[in-house]
């Protein structure tokens, strides 16, 4: 059996050295390059194997094409209104602000005609409980006992911690995706969106610093930080 | 755009450190397939895609999901651990990092033979990634006994 590949980190394939490897200028999360775009998606396929036939000795060729969504755009700005976040608990202030984007996710989900919501173990119809569980996290810095909402959880602490951030978020995603603008926002645009200017920016930055004073005796929770707050987010230092 | 002078400075470094430390594992032995009209294709993805009975995927995992050529998109959810890249592209499409609709229509049109009866999902974020050869090598005496010509590797 033959073996071809995509490649998005052109330094990572070098170092591991692959049989054949296509580079594709896309970002991570976007190995095909663009979404909902069958040709573009098709014309990658062919070019990873097409180097089955073409290549005679083990390398990584580039694509030639930046995806089609890539290049000069105006700012993104969510187009959607944030609630005002009412309440003193991070998590009623999180589901004061969730409760904007439900609706609209919905719309979403009933479009695509599924979700990626549920990777902590919440049933499609467990958005607030899910929504609940995270800011009251936030609210105790308890890491250890998984938060009673009536959900069957897919995880245990603390990693359960990564995929309710994960599960709010795709309600965030979905919602937008409702009413997404003039562009739809790259993983630089959601970031700023999400930690300059939402309550549940504040609620993951404040899950962080609870892990980060627990790491000094489990340092693993470290690690479970940079699960959490992707590269860059977190007050001036690794997430890591 | 996953050139590091792209990104943020700090997951530029992140990434940067990571292919420093990563192992070489040099390329395999060289295969030169059968036609690709008459080959058939599997899908091994990183993703951290599976069906959504299936077992997460947890920090360090090694182990591999099973996803089959007949599995509807609506099935899948992702657990992925890494907070690094961007999931709405694949909240929308799950074929920009899991092309299985892609493949049915190549093999549709007769670019190529076949689809496999099965795909792998397993979960990227590896910063050794010659820990997987065990995995690997299941995986690659499994397709191969399914008759599969053609792995298509697949990053996230």
């Amino acid at each position: 059996m033959a073996t071809t590949s995509i490649s998005l980190v052109r330094e990572q394939s070098e170092a591991v050295g692959p049989t054949r490897a296509l580079w594709v200028p896309f970002p991570l999360g976007r190995p095909l390059g663009s979404a909902s775009d069958a040709e573009f998606q098709r014309s990658v396929v062919r070019a990873a194997l097409d180097l089955l036939s073409t290549q005679t000795e083990p390398g990584i060729v580039d694509f030639p094409t930046d995806a089609p969504d890539v290049g000069e755009q105006e700012p993104w700005a969510c187009p959607l209104n944030l609630a005002p976040a009412t309440g003193d608990s991070f998590a009623d202030r999180l589901s004061a602000e969730a409760s904007r984007f439900l609706p609209w996710a919905a719309e979403t989900r009933r479009r695509r005609g599924r979700s990626l919501f549920g990777a902590s173990g919440a049933a499609p119809d467990q958005q607030r409980e899910v929504v609940q569980a995270l800011g009251s996290i936030a609210d105790s810095g308890d890491l250890t006992d998984v938060p009673d909402v009536g959900i069957e959880w897919a995880f245990e602490m603390p990693l359960l911690i990564r995929h309710l951030v994960d599960d709010v978020r795709t309600i965030y995603h979905e919602a937008l995706a409702a009413q997404p603008g003039s562009r739809a926002p790259t993983h630089d645009d959601l970031n700023d969106w999400i930690f300059e200017s939402t309550v549940l920016g504040e609620v993951i930055i404040a899950i962080a610093d609870h892990l980060t004073a627990a790491a000094d005796e489990q340092p693993m929770l470290a690690f479970i930080r940079g699960f959490v707050v992707p590269e860059g987010r977190y007050r001036d230092q690794s997430s890591f | 755009m996953v050139r590091l002078s792209d990104l943020h400075p700090d997951e530029a470094a992140h990434l940067q450190m990571r292919a420093d430390n990563m192992t070489r594992i040099e390329p395999g032995e060289w295969i030169t397939p059968k036609p690709l009209s008459e080959s058939t294709v599997a899908i091994v993805s990183t993703a951290g895609m599976h069906r959504r009975d299936d077992p997460p995927f947890v920090a360090g995992d090694l182990s591999y999901r099973i996803i089959p050529a007949e599995s509807d998109f609506s099935d899948l959810v992702m657990t992925h651990v890494s907070a690094n890249f961007d999931r709405t592209a694949v909240q929308d499409d799950p074929n920009v990092a899991f092309p299985l609709d892609r493949l049915r229509e190549l093999r549709d049109a007769g670019e190529i033979g076949g689809v496999s009866n099965w795909h792998y999902s397993f979960m990227g974020a590896m910063p050794n990634p010659s820990l997987f050869e065990e995995a690997g090598i299941e995986v690659g005496r499994l397709l191969a006994a399914d008759g599969v010509d053609v792995a298509l590797l697949v990053p996230i």
